[in-house]
């Protein structure tokens, strides 16, 4: 004996009833029994060829028959069965949303690993054919983000990179190889990815993506990945897939750890609802500052992937409202819970954030600096400094890079103190003494000497370009990293 | 003919306002009168969860369909129709909208512009989903068809 709920609209062919308490062994069955003497209800229910109709779903208690045994889903006594309608539309002509003809057979050889899994299938398929996703950065993140999504048979890659591989970039960004060094990220991810899946249509995006041009450039995807390395661009990224209604997949990583969840999912939070502001500039390194462990960002961007995907096939349960966090060190993934937040300046139930911002000037970073890397300031380059040790200048040069790197390279008669040991290591600095600071690009060392300046030491100098121009301009036995 | 209050017309209308430049969506609650004339009482925001941009297209869960219609039974209630949003563009019937709906409800369809109401109208598909009738509609902003405009 099983109950079947009767919906408002058709009771009036029901006998009134809200519900009807039937016999039966299987959905089948009781859906037979219930509309056996009733034509008028078996119509609403059924085709003429005695098919379900095909905006009717059943459920059995809370679970969809399609994900059970069909119509012949065992009802026992106890069971509710209900009847829902499917409902969708907009406002959008039903062509714009009409599918690609269907696939050739060449796809359907290279996708047969997906179209015999249920839940992707044929229709899966040609929904990742339809999907059009844009990738930020094709870098750490972007690469294996982009080859897993060429390969899978996403139909359009839209990706924003301006950047130009670097002998550094190898150890983690596979998109690109060893005979790219000096070539755009563009231009070898591009021909990578021709390699991988011909069918995968790249929409080329060579600029830095800035509150101008995203909202454009975003609004011709469905959704977001996001594999950028620092913050303007993350809020900026994060607030124009909010304004835009595009759900954003998120990743980071740092050293050993990393994050993904995705954001600005309908009903989720969103990057600004985990850190409405941004950390003080400096206190959270790059990569290219703070290193990362090569392997990392394939994990974490291919969990980016993998969200991207389940995304575009409706398939599986989403991490939204949840921030995965991964230790590579102790190989345990934690999940933190998200909310969105109602107070958000940008999704929640107010948001005084309507249109984009100067993300540089929210972030504290100077749009100059943020785009070129050298620092400014009364500060030394490095013919200078070789001038000056030549003729023994009086003068301390402080290194603040970390133990390990200290361990790769050196300048001569340096003294150590790593950055984050600065502030409570005072005292071993001579306030009167003229200092040098330097580290690897110049970028830690800029932010050290401006503290300094602020505690009262002073001249303090920064050796612009680091060990890297060093290296460049000085002393080429002095190893590049 | 189907009625709206204050209360879920408030709702809806905040709800719309909200998911712009996307398309809203959420099940109207209410009584079916003897005369056919139609209440509604409550207005439930569901999640749209449409998978490609939202921007013209909507989607309603069906599991959140179940769990609206449980709402309406515990509450003594009836689901009457699905309402959704049109941003930036006319309350018509679309193509879309009428082969994706379901002839038992009301489907009342909101039109805004720039993030504001504009004006709104109701439907009732056919058992093929072929046509859909144009059902008036009273709100707390008057007679609706007034808006009514190519």
């Amino acid at each position: 004996m099983a109950r079947i709920l009767i919906p408002t609209p058709l009771r009036p062919f029901a006998g009134d009833k809200d519900s009807v308490v039937l016999e039966a062994s299987t959905v089948g069955e009781l859906l037979d029994l219930l509309t056996r003497e009733n034509a008028e209800l078996r119509k609403h229910l059924f085709t003429p060829e005695g098919k379900l109709r095909s905006f009717v779903n059943v459920y059995v208690n809370d679970e969809d028959i399609r994900h059970l045994e069909r119509d012949k889903t065992p009802v026992a006594s106890g069971d509710t069965v209900s009847i829902v309608p499917s409902i969708a539309g907009g406002a959008a002509p039903a062509d714009t949303e009409a599918p690609v003809a269907e696939l050739s057979n060449e796809e359907i050889l290279r996708y047969s690993r997906h179209l015999i899994i249920p839940e992707v299938g044929l229709e899966g398929q040609l929904k990742l054919k339809r999907a059009r996703v844009l990738l930020v950065g094709a870098g750490g993140l972007g690469s294996p983000v982009a080859l897993y999504l060429a390969a899978a048979g996403v139909g359009r890659l839209g990706i924003v990179d301006f950047d130009v591989v670097d002998q550094s970039n190898l150890q983690r960004q596979v998109i690109h190889g060893s005979s790219d060094v000096g070539r755009k990220k563009l231009d070898s991810a591009v021909e990578t990815i021709r390699d991988i899946n011909p069918h995968v249509q790249v929409d080329r995006f060579e600029t830095a993506l800035t509150s101008d041009n995203a909202l454009p450039i975003l609004r011709d995807y469905d959704l977001v990945v996001d594999g950028t390395d620092n913050f303007p661009t993350r809020y900026l990224v994060n607030d124009a897939c909010v304004l835009l209604g595009k759900p954003n997949v998120y990743g980071s990583i740092f050293r050993f750890e990393g994050q993904a969840t995705v954001f600005a999912h309908p009903g989720g939070p969103c990057y600004r609802c985990l850190y409405p502001e941004p950390p003080p500039p400096g206190l959270v390194p790059s990569c290219a500052e703070g290193g990362v462990l090569g392997v990392l960002p394939g994990l974490i961007g291919l969990v980016q992937a993998t969200e991207t995907v389940k995304l575009i096939l409706g398939a599986g349960e989403p991490l939204v409202g949840r921030l995965l966090l991964y230790d590579a060190l102790s190989m345990r993934f934690r999940e933190m819970k998200l909310r969105r937040d109602p107070e958000c300046p940008v999704c929640g139930d107010r948001p005084s954030i309507r249109e984009l911002i100067d993300y540089h000037e929210f972030c504290g970073v100077p749009a100059a600096a943020a785009a070129e890397p050298e620092p400014a300031g009364p500060d030394i380059g490095p013919l200078q400094l070789k001038a000056r040790l030549d003729r023994g200048g009086r003068f301390l040069l402080l290194d603040v890079r970390e133990p390990h790197e200290c361990q790769i390279c050196r300048l001569p008669n340096a003294t150590f103190i790593p950055m984050r040991e600065v502030p409570k290591r005072l005292g071993e600095l001579d306030r009167g003494q003229e200092i040098v600071v330097y580290c690897r690009s110049g970028a830690r060392s800029a932010k050290v000497a401006e503290f300094l300046r602020n505690q009262g030491f002073g001249p303090v100098r920064n050796l612009t370009g680091g060990i890297l121009a060093w290296s460049d301009q000085v002393d080429p036995s002095v190893p590049k990293y | 003919m189907i009625r709206i209050e204050a209360e879920p017309w408030a709702a809806m209308l905040a709800h719309a306002s909200q998911t712009y430049p996307n398309e809203c969506c959420g099940a109207m609650l209410g009584r079916r009168g003897a005369d056919g004339e139609k209440t509604v009482t409550r207005a439930i925001p569901l999640e749209n969860a449409f998978p490609g941009s939202q921007a013209s297209r909507y989607e309603v869960r069906p599991g959140d369909l179940l769990a609206a219609e449980k709402a309406a039974r515990a509450a003594n209630l009836s689901l009457i129709g699905i309402y959704h949003s049109h941003p930036d563009c006319d309350a018509y019937f679309s193509e879309t909208d009428l082969r994706n709906s379901c002839p038992w409800y009301s489907f009342v369809v909101l039109s805004l512009r720039g993030g504001s109401f504009h004006h709104a109208n109701c439907y009732l598909p056919d058992a093929d989903r072929t046509s859909a009738l144009q059902e008036p509609l009273s709100c707390p902003d008057g007679d609706i068809n007034l808006w009514q405009e190519s």
